[in-house]
C-alpha cells in the first residue's frame, strides 16, 4: 500500500511532465539565422528583378507570412539553391514564366513525384506534364506563404478550391477537347448561389476528395454536371423530364440543352429581372427564330424599348416543360397563351389594345370548334382536325402590329391565309370575319341591324305570347 | 250529334306533321346545343352525339331534309290552290286582324263570346306564317353558313356574320313560338288538355268545331252562321 504522500508525489510529477512536454511557443517563430539575414533586405519593398523581356518581379517576402508558413523553419537556400550566405549570384532569365518554372522545380527535391502522385489531382497534373503541359506547384500552393494543405488552412471551401481553380487549369478529354477549369471568383460572388460551397454542387469533391473522372468529351461533362441541380431543384428537374429537350437528350442528342446551358454554371443569375437574357439564352441554339422574333412587334418592344410586358420565349413555350410546338396539343393551347396578356386589361390597356380579341375569337366559329375539339380530346381522346388559332392569322415569332401595316395589305395577307384552309376563298373572304370587333352600325351595319331587330322582336314576341296565354287562361277560369 | 267526328286533316297532312315534328326536334337539339355551346347540357348532348363534327353533320343534313319538306309543303300548297283542290284558307285577310282585336276584347270581358273563326283561327294563321317564313329564313341562312366560300364569291363578306346572327336569332324565335305558343295551344290549353289529337287522328269533334271553327262548320252543314249550335 502506498501512503497518501506518495500519491501526491506521483500526481505532481505527472503534472510537471505534462508542462515540460508542451512547448512554450509555437514552433513557427523560429526563423533560421540565414532567413533573418536575407529578410533584412528582402522584407522591404523596392527590390525589383527585371527580366530580359522587361517583365518585372518584386523580390519582396512578407516575413510574417513566411514565418507562419509550413516552410517557416527552412533556410532560404534550401529552396533558392543558388544562394547561400554571402553567395548572391546575378542570374538572367528570359521571362517571369521561365523564372517561375525554374524556381518551382525545386519543390520536387523534397516532394518526390511518387509521393505526391498519391493524390489524384496531382497524378492527373503530372500525367499532363508528359504531354508538355507544365503545372507549377507554386501556382496552387504559393511560394513563401506556403501552408500545409488541411481544413484549417482556408476560411472556406471556396478558398480551398480556388487555390488551384483560380489559376489557369485545364481539363483534357479523350475527344481532344480542352476545358478551362479556371473559375472567376467575381462571377461566383455575383451568382445566386454565392452562399453555396463548391461541393454542394460538385458532389463527391471535398477538401479530402478529388475523384478522377473520365469523360469522352466536354459535352458529357456538362450533362453529367447538370444532374447535380436536381438535388435542390427537383420540381424543375421533373418538369424538364416532360420537355422536348429531355426527349431529344434521351434519344441520344447530346446537343439538347441541360440546366447549365440556359442558366449557366458558376454565374447563375435570377432571370426574372432581365427578360432579354432569356431570349438571348434560347438564341444560342434557335438563332433563326430569334432573328425573326427580334423583328416582331414583341421582340422590337423588348429590345428597343426594354418593354418588360412583352412575351419572351418562355412565356409561350414555358421554361422547363417545353413541349413540341408542332403537336395538336400545343396548338390548341395557343389561344390560352395569347389571352394571358391579350385578355388581361392591366397588361394591354396601356397600349390601346382591346381585350375583346380573345372573346370574339372564342365565340366565333373557329373558337367554338377549337374548344370542342380540345374538350373532346381531353375527355374522349377523340382525334381532331387543325383549326385556325391566333397564330394562323397573326403569325408566331413574326407577329407584327396590324396598325403599322396598311389595311389593304393586311386584307391581302389574310385572304392568302384563309385560302390555306378555305381553298377557293375569294379576295373578299376575310370580310366574313369581323376582325375581332363587336359589330357596330359603322363597321358591320348588316350584322348590327339584324342583331338589333331580334333584340327587340324576340322579347316582344315572348311577352306577347305569354300575355295571350295568361289572358286565355284567365278568361277560361272566369267563364267556369 | 255531340260526339260526332268531323274529318279535318288528310293522311298527307298527318304524315307531314310527323315529319316536320321529327325534323324540328333534331334541328333544335343539334342546333341549340351549338348556340348555347357553353352550357353543360350542350356539352353533354354534343359529346353523346359523337362530337361537334357529327352534330354539325346531322344538323346540316337534317337541314337538307327540312329544305325538301318545306319546298314540298309550299309547292303542294300552291298547287292545291291552283288546281282548286282546296281553298286558300291559310291566307291572312282583314277579318283576322278584326278577330284578333275582338278576341282580346273578349278575354278582357268587353265582348261576350270569342271571335267567330273559319277553318283556321287568326292565332293559327299567324303561327303558321311566322313559322313558315322563319323556316325559309333558317334554310337560306343555314345554306349561306354551310357554303361561305361559295356565297362570298357573289355577295359581300359581311353576309356571312349577318347570316349567322340571323340563323341563330331566328332559331331561338321559332323555338320560342313552338315551345310556348304551339305547345300551349295543342297541349296545355285548358280547352283541349291533355292533348289536341286532331293532327294525329285527322278528325275533330263537332263540339270543338262549333267552338273553334263555327264558320267552317256552318259551311259544311249548309246552315247560316247565326243558327249554329
Amino acid at each position: 500500500m502506498l501512503s497518501k504522500n506518495t500519491h501526491t508525489g506521483i500526481i505532481v510529477a505527472l503534472l510537471l511532465l505534462i508542462f515540460a512536454a508542451s512547448p512554450a511557443e509555437p514552433q513557427s517563430s523560429a526563423l533560421s539565422d540565414e532567413a533573418q539575414k536575407c529578410l533584412s533586405c528582402h522584407s522591404q519593398h523596392g527590390l525589383v528583378k527585371t527580366f530580359e523581356n522587361r517583365d518585372t518581379l518584386e523580390a519582396y517576402v512578407d516575413s510574417e507570412k513566411f514565418k507562419a508558413s509550413a516552410h517557416g523553419s527552412l533556410k532560404c537556400s534550401d529552396c533558392h539553391v543558388d544562394f547561400a550566405g554571402e553567395k548572391h549570384p546575378q542570374r538572367r532569365f528570359r521571362s517571369k514564366e521561365q523564372y517561375k518554372t525554374k524556381s518551382a522545380m525545386t519543390c520536387r527535391k523534397c516532394h518526390r513525384c511518387e509521393q505526391i502522385k498519391t493524390k489524384s489531382i496531382h497524378s492527373r497534373l503530372l500525367s499532363e506534364e508528359d504531354s508538355g503541359i507544365s503545372h507549377l506547384c507554386t501556382n496552387c500552393h504559393g511560394s513563401h506563404s506556403i501552408k500545409p494543405v488541411s481544413r484549417k488552412t482556408f476560411k472556406n471551401e471556396e478558398q480551398y478550391c480556388l487555390k488551384c481553380h483560380g489559376h489557369k487549369l485545364n481539363m483534357g478529354f479523350k475527344s481532344g477537347e480542352n476545358l478551362s477549369l479556371k473559375i472567376d471568383l467575381s462571377l461566383l460572388q455575383n451568382s445566386v448561389h454565392k452562399r453555396l460551397s463548391c461541393s454542394d454542387c460538385h458532389f463527391g469533391f471535398s477538401n479530402s476528395q478529388h475523384p478522377q473522372r473520365n469523360f469522352k468529351g466536354m459535352r458529357d461533362l456538362s450533362i453529367a454536371n447538370s444532374e447535380t441541380c436536381r438535388r435542390c431543384h427537383f420540381d424543375k428537374y421533373t418538369k424538364t423530364m416532360e420537355s422536348i429537350h429531355y426527349t431529344m437528350l434521351s434519344q441520344g442528342n447530346l446537343n439538347a440543352p441541360v440546366c447549365t446551358d440556359c442558366h449557366g454554371s458558376h454565374s447563375i443569375l435570377h432571370f426574372g429581372k432581365e427578360r432579354t437574357i432569356i431570349a438571348q439564352r434560347c438564341r444560342k441554339c434557335h438563332t433563326g427564330i430569334f432573328e425573326v422574333y427580334s423583328e416582331s412587334v414583341h421582340g422590337k418592344a423588348l429590345f428597343d424599348e426594354h418593354n418588360q410586358d412583352v412575351p419572351v420565349c418562355i412565356d409561350c413555350h414555358t421554361a422547363h416543360d417545353i413541349k413540341n410546338p408542332l403537336t395538336l396539343d400545343y396548338r390548341e393551347k395557343i389561344p390560352d397563351m395569347c389571352s394571358n396578356c391579350h385578355a388581361n386589361e392591366a397588361v394591354v390597356r396601356k397600349y390601346g389594345l382591346s381585350t375583346d380579341v380573345v372573346k370574339t375569337y372564342l365565340s366565333d366559329f373557329h373558337g367554338v370548334t377549337l374548344s370542342f375539339y380540345r374538350k373532346q380530346r381531353e375527355e374522349f381522346n377523340k382525334p381532331a382536325r387543325q383549326i385556325a388559332v391566333c397564330t394562323d392569322c397573326h403569325g408566331t415569332h413574326n407577329i407584327v402590329s396590324t396598325r403599322s401595316t396598311d389595311p389593304a395589305t393586311v386584307k391581302t395577307n389574310l385572304a392568302r391565309r384563309c385560302q390555306q384552309c378555305h381553298k377557293d376563298a375569294a379576295k373578299n373572304f376575310p370580310d366574313t370575319w369581323l376582325s375581332h370587333y363587336e359589330p357596330t352600325l359603322a363597321n358591320a351595319p348588316l350584322v348590327f341591324i339584324v342583331t338589333m331587330i331580334y333584340k327587340i322582336f324576340t322579347p316582344v314576341m315572348v311577352i306577347g305570347i305569354i300575355l295571350q296565354i295568361l289572358l286565355h287562361i284567365w278568361r277560361y277560369a272566369v267563364n267556369r | 250529334m255531340a260526339d260526332h267526328k268531323i274529318k279535318r286533316f288528310s293522311t298527307y297532312r298527318i304524315a307531314e306533321h310527323w315529319v316536320h315534328m321529327a325534323i324540328f326536334i333534331v334541328l333544335v337539339v343539334t342546333g341549340l346545343s351549338q348556340k348555347f355551346y357553353y352550357l353543360d347540357i350542350s356539352l353533354w348532348l354534343i359529346f353523346h352525339l359523337g362530337g361537334i363534327d357529327y352534330v354539325r353533320l346531322i344538323h346540316r343534313y337534317t337541314g337538307i331534309i327540312f329544305l325538301i319538306a318545306i319546298s314540298m309543303h309550299v309547292i303542294t300548297g300552291i298547287a292545291g290552290i291552283a288546281f282548286r283542290r282546296w281553298k286558300p284558307t291559310m291566307v291572312i285577310n282583314k277579318k283576322d286582324f278584326i278577330d284578333a282585336v275582338y278576341n282580346i276584347k273578349y278575354y278582357l270581358g268587353m265582348e261576350d263570346h270569342p271571335a267567330i273563326c273559319d277553318r283556321y283561327s287568326y292565332r293559327q294563321k299567324f303561327e303558321y306564317w311566322g313559322v313558315l317564313i322563319g323556316s325559309i329564313i333558317m334554310v337560306f341562312s343555314g345554306l349561306i353558313l354551310w357554303f361561305p366560300v361559295f356565297v362570298t364569291r357573289f355577295l359581300p363578306g359581311e353576309v356571312i356574320p349577318a347570316a349567322k346572327v340571323l340563323h341563330t336569332n331566328q332559331a331561338l324565335l321559332i323555338f320560342v313560338i313552338i315551345a310556348l305558343w304551339h305547345i300551349y295551344n295543342s297541349i296545355f290549353s285548358p280547352e283541349i288538355f291533355p292533348i289536341d289529337k286532331s293532327i294525329f287522328t285527322g278528325s275533330i269533334s263537332r263540339d270543338r268545331m262549333l267552338r273553334e271553327h263555327p264558320v267552317e262548320l256552318a259551311r259544311m252543314e249548309g246552315r247560316p252562321i247565326d243558327e249554329m249550335q
